[in-house]
């Protein structure tokens, strides 16, 4: 209905490669941009702060976890240890005096290299192992924050992270911190977008789907593997960065717990493996969906009278939330984008039940 | 020179694009590369790529062939035989024959050896361009018997490195022949292009040969010019339209289009990869004008609606819904009636949910002008072209007025006429209630035919053989074939033709005859669509091992029955069907019993079936029909079949 496709044809190959080389689905991609980019003058900077803001650099933290997990297929249970080292790395650089760019990109090479160190255990270990030995690195992690003075700033220690300024310009507004954000979550999606079409891309698909076989095929694995932690971790450390400067102003060691690990990849499973727009959906579910579910609990019991304590009350949108995951997951074990993907192809053969050949 | 000079001004009158005086196709071109130069005139899949050539490519390419063709001694009034699909390449060939004053003649790419043999004949031919290996085999074996042949030029490389055979010369070696001697002689490009005149040949074609053998027709540039102008005139061209060629090189519609039109109005031309990706390259070329033959129109229904049937129930709801709404809609526009308001608020709804999609999917969204000819159309596929607001228009025409005699205006559609004669055209009705035609597009004379030529041509006025009216405000009413018009035994006049269409219209039904001359009533052979009752046998568990098989199975004889019944609804009751019975194969060219173009050759089935003719009418439930068949090996056998024979109900 949506979707037409008469008159797309191509007189070359790299035409071919088009991201979106059907109208509808670049105007969507429009759309939703404009809408991001106008978000800020629509809404109250409560709903930008508490909903818009995080889900964004949630959305990042998911994409940049996506290229390990879902392009690479390397688990990785400690990635909010990886978004720390940034995050306290670029606090500590820019109390150095370091410009609040170089900051960011030190915060981010500083949990590559770490990320990469960590990293070589995979060339060895697989599957569960893997999964263990990066659970190490948030363990470590939390302990050095918290038993290091020096960077932790000690227990119980909080940092306040200096204001950031871009090229000179101090960003002291939630509109600028939001754009701030925005801009990092883009430059992430394109290069998500774009990497698939490349050589590293599908070399990272290969692996993925058997390292052994991609080492027969020529694909060196071990290097490509820390590629992808080095790249991963990279992007990861950076938006730890942006997430303490924009939306915590802050950096203390329970914001990159072992249960944000789980959170993160709570929304790369629920959105989907290796999907980018997966990724919007599932931080967007893992993150927004408790807030409504409680809203919307607490609102009937108000309305309605349950007749259940409030201890009881209080655990039933914790309730609802698991269920939802369960579904979703049951219903479609590949993620909120293949959910999309199925609607998408309905409408895309409409009115017809399957496209020919 | 008289109607050479008149058309200049009938040129100048139109447009100034086609002001100049240059009358030929090859000078056309040379206009359109030096003033359009760079303007796409083909656009062929490859590989899945759309290799595009613009109008200097073109010229480049019939130049360098030209000067090529002439080193190998082509002579003014020779032929030039082509054998293939539609490609650039080879329409470039043709160009650059009639170029050289000579006649390019395309055949089917699936002709029968012995169809070439009589074409060869007929015209004394020394060269042939052929697309591929398979061509050129076909042509090779034939060789010794035609004789003549002396060069035979390759499109296509491939498999073509190990023949050994003399005359024989690749298309790109022959461009380089000619490119060399372009460089070496300053004038031999600008010769070729002025060496030829109007009323030389632009291209050689058969006649169909419904009724015996196929005739020879010349037909000058000016005729098929003036009948692209007068067509242009008319407003059923506009310029700059991007057209599909697909259309068989040998019917004289895809001439008229794909070369005459395309030339003179500057169209961009698509060539799909193949005839088997032709539906799928449809929707990527998307062509703003779209010339099919019913055939083909009635084949892109069947897939429609065979598509709709595997739908899911929404959707299928949906379609069912809008598109009985838009029938209803065109029924009583044809009717002279005002839609009614609902079917006009939900025109627009259903444009989005329905029609734009279905005409997407079929790269129809962007045809402004979209016609129909070579055959009359069911009046039910017309219909549902209309609904889904294609602007489907009939067109009528035959060879020997270069394809263009009347078509509908897009304002005045009339379901049972072709509308109204074309700018410069004649058209009265003889007192035996033919239809003649005069115009400049009307052709000279069959090719070493006198006698042919003098019963068509008199005084003039074109013998159509078709039987027809003028109507009161001028449009023309086509009934069929002069020479198929059947009277039953009880007298009742009907043409066959009229009948089958309608019974065509029926996605199960791929081909079907009506007889009953001197009977007392008609009967029917069916020609179930294989396509369309294996899909239908699939989903409802009825299982088969072959199209003979599947057309004797009782479900699929009571669709049948329902098709036929339901156009037995709308006929008078003298002319009713009877009886019929499926037929345990389809009807194919090969065997003489369609044309190439699809058409029915009646003879050939009444004599090949008589068998079974003569228990439609003889009250038995079944017959046994015995048939010789050669197999490809060369070895032949008989088969033996019983054919069931059914009563209509209604």
């Amino acid at each position: 209905m949506f979707y037409r496709q008469a008159a797309i044809r191509h007189t070359s190959y790299d035409q071919t490669k088009k991201l979106y080389p059907i109208p509808f689905d670049k105007w969507l991609v429009v759309a939703v941009l404009l809408v991001a980019l106008l978000a800020p003058f629509m809404m109250s900077g409560l709903y930008l702060n508490s909903y818009l803001l995080p889900w964004v650099i949630w959305s990042t933290a998911a994409l940049s976890l996506n290229l390990l997990m879902g392009y690479a297929g390397q688990i990785h249970l400690g990635y909010a240890a990886v978004m720390a080292i940034g995050a306290y790395s670029s606090v500590h650089a820019m109390r150095l005096g370091v410009p609040f760019e170089f900051a960011l990109i030190l915060g981010g090479a500083t949990a590559m290299i770490i990320g990469v160190g960590f990293g070589f255990t995979a060339l060895r270990v697989k599957g569960l192992y893997l999964a263990i030995s990066t659970l190490a690195v948030q363990y470590l992690v939390d302990w050095v924050l918290t038993h290091v003075p020096a960077i932790g700033g000690g227990t119980q220690a909080t940092l306040q992270t200096p204001t950031p300024a871009l090229l000179g310009f101090e960003i002291t507004t939630d509109i600028g911190r939001y754009y701030l954000a925005f801009g990092w979550c883009a430059l992430v999606t394109i290069f998500m977008l774009n990497v698939k079409r490349t050589g590293l891309g599908r070399a990272l698909i290969a692996v993925r789907e058997k390292d052994y076989a991609a080492s027969v095929l020529g694909v060196n694995s071990y290097y490509y593997k820390l590629i992808a932690f080095a790249v991963s971790s990279f992007f990861g450390g950076v938006t730890g960065a942006i997430l303490a400067f924009t939306f915590f102003g802050a950096v203390t060691p329970e914001q990159y717990s072992i249960d944000i690990s789980i959170q993160i990849l709570a929304m790369v499973v629920v959105g989907g493996l290796g999907s980018v727009l997966g990724s919007f959906f599932g931080a967007g579910f893992i993150l927004l969906a408790p807030l409504f579910l409680n809203n919307m609990v607490t609102g009937m019991a108000e309305a309605y009278d349950f007749g259940v304590s409030r201890s009881i009350l209080s655990h039933i949108p914790l309730i609802l939330y698991g269920g939802l995951i369960m579904l979703f997951l049951l219903f479609e074990p590949l993620g909120l984008a293949k959910i999309y993907d199925n609607i998408r192809k309905y409408f895309l053969v409409w009115p017809f039940g399957f496209s020919r050949r | 020179m008289q109607s050479a000079s008149s058309l200049v001004q009938t040129v100048e009158s139109t447009s100034p694009n086609l002001s100049d005086a240059n009358l030929t196709l090859v000078q056309l071109v040379a206009r359109n590369a030096n003033q359009h130069g760079a303007g796409i005139a083909f656009r062929e899949k490859e590989l899945g790529l759309w290799k595009e050539y613009n109008w200097q490519d073109y010229l480049d390419n019939v130049t360098c062939l030209a000067a090529g063709l002439e080193s190998l001694g082509f002579q003014p009034g020779d032929t030039l035989m082509v054998m293939g699909d539609n490609r650039p390449k080879l329409y470039w060939a043709m160009i650059a024959a009639g170029g050289l004053r000579g006649k390019a003649m395309p055949v089917y790419p699936d002709a029968a050896p012995d169809e070439v043999l009589h074409f060869c004949k007929l015209s004394q031919l020394r060269f042939v361009i052929a697309e591929d290996q398979e061509q050129i085999d076909k042509l090779l074996d034939l060789r010794e018997e035609i004789g003549t042949i002396e060069h035979v030029i390759y499109v296509k490389p491939r498999g073509m490195r190990s023949y050994q055979v003399p005359g024989l010369v690749g298309y790109d070696e022959l461009i380089e022949r000619g490119r060399q001697r372009l460089d070496a002689d300053a004038q031999l490009r600008d010769s070729i292009i002025n060496r030829s005149r109007p009323e030389d040949p632009a291209i050689y074609l058969h006649s169909s040969g419904t009724t015996g053998l196929p005739k020879a027709i010349v037909i000058q540039n000016r005729r098929i010019l003036s009948g692209v102008l007068s067509a242009y005139e008319g407003e059923r061209f506009r310029l700059h339209e991007e057209i599909i060629a697909y259309l068989p090189m040998a019917w004289v519609g895809d001439f008229a289009l794909t070369v005459a039109a395309a030339i003179a109005l500057r169209f961009t031309v698509n060539i799909p990869e193949g005839q088997e990706t032709v539906l799928r390259d449809m929707r990527e070329a998307a062509p703003t004008f779209y010339l099919a033959a019913p055939r083909s129109w009635d084949n892109m229904l069947t897939t429609m609606q065979v598509r709709m049937q595997e739908s899911t129930p929404i959707k299928k709801w949906l379609y069912d819904f809008f598109m009985g709404l838009a029938l209803e809609r065109e029924k009583r526009r044809f009717n002279s009636e005002e839609p009614t308001i609902i079917q006009k608020l939900l025109k627009p709804i259903g444009e989005i949910m329905v029609y734009g999609p279905i005409k997407d999917n079929f790269g129809l969204s962007r045809v402004k002008n979209a016609f129909t000819g070579g055959e009359a159309m069911g009046e039910d596929t017309f219909l549902f072209y209309r609904a889904l607001g294609i602007r489907l228009m009939q067109l009528y025409g035959q060879t020997e007025s270069s394809a263009f005699t009347s078509t509908h205006q897009a304002d005045e559609i009339r379901l049972h006429t072709v509308g109204k004669p074309l700018p410069g055209v004649e058209v009265k009705i003889s007192e035996s209630g033919e239809i003649l035609v005069r115009s400049n597009s009307v052709f000279d004379g069959y090719q070493g035919n006198e006698k042919a030529t003098n019963e068509t041509l008199v005084d003039g006025w074109l013998h159509t053989g078709d039987a027809g009216y003028l109507e009161e405000d001028g449009h023309l009413v086509v009934l069929g074939r002069v020479s198929e018009v059947v009277y039953t035994a009880t007298g009742e006049r009907y043409i066959p033709n009229y009948i089958e269409n309608r019974i065509k219209f029926d996605p199960i039904i791929k081909d079907v005859a009506v007889f009953g001359r001197d009977r007392d009533y008609l009967t029917a052979l069916v020609c179930i669509d294989l396509d369309s009752v294996g899909n239908w046998a699939e989903q409802h568990g009825v299982s088969y091992i072959s199209y003979a098989d599947l057309s004797q199975k009782p479900e699929v004889l009571e669709q049948a029955q329902k098709a036929l019944e339901h156009v037995n609804d709308v006929l008078p009751e003298a002319l009713k069907i009877k009886r019929f019975a499926n037929l345990h194969k389809e009807f194919d060219p090969d065997d003489g019993e369609i044309t190439r173009t699809r058409k029915l050759r009646r003879k050939v089935v009444e004599e090949r079936y008589q068998p079974i003719i003569d228990a439609l009418y003889g009250g038995q439930l079944d017959v046994t029909m015995r048939a010789q068949v050669t197999y490809d090996t060369g070895e032949s056998g008989s088969i033996e079949r019983i054919l069931a024979i059914k009563d209509l109900n209604r």
